[in-house]
């Protein structure tokens, strides 16, 4: 599909990484600059100082270990259990014909799509009966009620792509059916349980408003509630915002380029191949 | 495989298939479906700081709902979801299947330098993003009013949120520039899949460049773009984060849409019963939009196996 490069792609192209890469060329610009040229009327395209103060002011400030903790064992949870309870349904939907599965898909898309905002109300009403506000347990269950559905859909798109007739011989070889999805499917999956759990991690690190909602106090925040705290009455700490905007994005950047490619496929590959 | 086989291994009266959904629906279903239920209930009911200290609500059977249509501030914050919902995805999809296609008439450099761009931008967290456009953006220390000023326009310090147009082309730029990677990178994906024995059989057979972009390329790109406006209004339509932190935790009604008005009359009037109203307007509404998406994912996940 590839055809002779034009003078106009080309000039185009320039302009959209331009464009498309400022913001973040100016987040990692600004995380190390002096305070006086981060608070300057006049800023300057290209930095003219160069410091590390606004990452240590960030790392010594209040919650940053504490957030970094909680946001690690929230999202490690979370992809545990929703890739573990997915695997299953989704060799279901995939693999198997059985009554209700139209209503189980329909479930699984109509989910997806309830606003989060909608739904936090009897949200909060309902974890707080439960006593699950304000704990790792709770955002993480519903981290995972809300993951799920995505993840089931995701890991269906990658059993499509794997012809049945592999485990059908194992079948025909006197395999159980529990043995032939665990000795011959399941490793044919982990590609795409890989891409799928890099997925879910993402999304879990990402997320800001139940995290906002369920997590009050300062020892429970995750890392993107800490930094819309750096946004007080008082006004904004940009530089140390900047650095640690820059260190929370780092860990997905690395992921997400190690999956993307798969994502890319993955997400469109059930409406080609379906 | 003949069928007959196929009848073979697959047992009669088959539990297999609920035994591997339960336990993913039952968390679905009392952390997401519980709430749905109470929702509907919720909004038949006076619900407010009253009815949560003594437990007992008020049901008032359609009031909320006749209150809200009979309430023009409703009307307003309605229409204006839609339509920023609308320029957000007509933009995004734009923006990025046009440099999908332009992506292909690249040299090699730029589209290697391009991709990765997108990538980058596609991993940042949407929390780290908007901190980013809100420190661009900022009061006092704007990259952007600075360099407008510099090509010698008089901007001053500009408090560019009081001005809703432009403070939501602002907002709708940073939920855009998020999504961006992804359209671009799927639709290239996508053309970049279009078999060339394809194409070139088309071309031996005599198409012209727009026939065979009609009869080829097309049928191939068609679901694609399906799946992806239909992802993209139901991404845009709920966009709550960015106007919420764009604006510091206090948007002006002004900048109320669907999601801000639902979560400002619970949390912030303590109308959770008129919230839920609003909430379950907005579900109704994205569900008529994307009904057809819906029903063609279903039946792709039904068909197969």
């Amino acid at each position: 599909m590839h055809k002779r490069s034009s003078i106009f792609a080309n000039i185009s192209g320039f302009f959209a990484i331009i464009f498309m890469g400022f913001p973040v060329y100016w987040m990692v610009t600004t995380s190390f600059k002096n305070r006086q040229d981060v608070l300057s009327t006049e800023p300057t395209i290209f930095p003219r100082s160069f410091t590390i103060e606004n990452y240590q002011n960030a790392f010594s400030r209040e919650g940053f270990y504490s957030s970094l903790r909680n946001s690690l064992i929230v999202v490690l949870i979370t992809v545990a259990i929703s890739l573990f309870l997915a695997t299953f349904a989704s060799v279901a939907i995939a693999r198997t014909k059985f009554t209700g599965k139209r209503s189980f898909i329909s479930t699984l898309l109509i989910v997806q799509m309830l606003p989060l905002s909608a739904l936090i109300i009897p949200l909060f009403l309902l974890l707080t009966r439960l006593q699950l506000t304000n704990t790792i347990g709770g955002l993480a269950l519903t981290y995972v009620a809300f993951i799920l559905p995505f993840t089931i859909w995701t890991l269906r798109g990658f059993l499509a792509n794997i012809p049945t007739d592999i485990e059908e011989a194992a079948l025909v070889d006197g395999c159980t059916r529990v043995q032939a999805y665990r000795h011959v499917l399941l490793p044919l999956m982990a590609p795409g349980l890989v891409a799928t759990a890099i997925f879910a991690f993402i999304q879990a690190w990402n997320e800001f408003l139940l995290a906002y909602i369920i997590m009050q106090s300062q020892e429970n925040l995750t890392l993107p509630v800490w930094l819309a705290s750096f946004t007080t009455r008082t006004g904004t700490d940009w530089g140390p915002l900047m650095a640690a905007s820059t260190v929370t994005a780092i860990p997905v950047v690395i992921f997400f380029s190690l999956i993307q490619k798969r994502i890319a496929t993955g997400v469109t590959a059930g409406a080609v191949k379906g | 495989m003949s069928s007959a086989t196929k009848l073979r291994l697959r047992p009669k009266k088959n539990l297999w298939p609920y035994l591997l959904i339960t336990p993913a629906l039952a968390v679905i279903l009392l952390i997401l479906g519980f709430p749905v239920f109470r929702l509907i209930t919720l909004s038949f009911q006076q619900f407010g700081l009253a009815e949560i200290v003594s437990g007992i609500p008020t049901w008032v059977g359609f009031e909320n709902f006749q209150a809200l249509l009979k309430d023009p501030e409703f009307w307003i914050v309605l229409r204006r979801t839609f339509i920023f919902t609308f320029a957000m995805v007509a933009a995004s999809i734009v923006i990025g299947a046009w440099l999908a296609h332009l992506m292909l008439r690249m040299n090699t450099i730029l589209r290697w330098l391009l991709n990765t761009t997108l990538i980058l931008v596609w991993a940042i967290p949407a929390l780290v993003g908007i901190s980013i456009w809100k420190w661009m953006f900022s009061f006092e220390f704007s990259i952007i009013t600075s360099t407008i000023n510099r090509l010698g326009f008089d901007f001053a310090q500009r408090n560019w949120f009081t001005n809703t147009f432009s403070g939501f082309s602002i907002i709708g730029g940073v939920v855009v520039w998020g999504a961006i990677p992804f359209i671009t990178i799927s639709i290239y994906a996508a053309l970049t899949q279009v078999p060339k024995e394809l194409l070139e059989a088309a071309a031996i057979d005599g198409a012209n460049s727009r026939q065979i972009f009609r009869s080829v390329i097309l049928p191939i790109l068609l679901p694609i773009y399906v799946i992806l406006i239909s992802l993209s209004i139901i991404w845009d339509f709920q966009v709550f984060t960015q106007i919420w932190v764009l604006l510091d935790n206090r948007p002006a009604s002004e900048y109320y849409t669907m999601a801000i008005y639902a979560f400002e009359k619970s949390f912030g009037l303590s109308e959770y019963g008129m919230g839920a109203a609003i909430a379950l307007l907005m579900i109704f509404s994205l569900l008529g939009v994307t009904w057809f998406y819906i029903k063609k994912m279903v039946q792709i996940g039904d068909n197969n196996a």
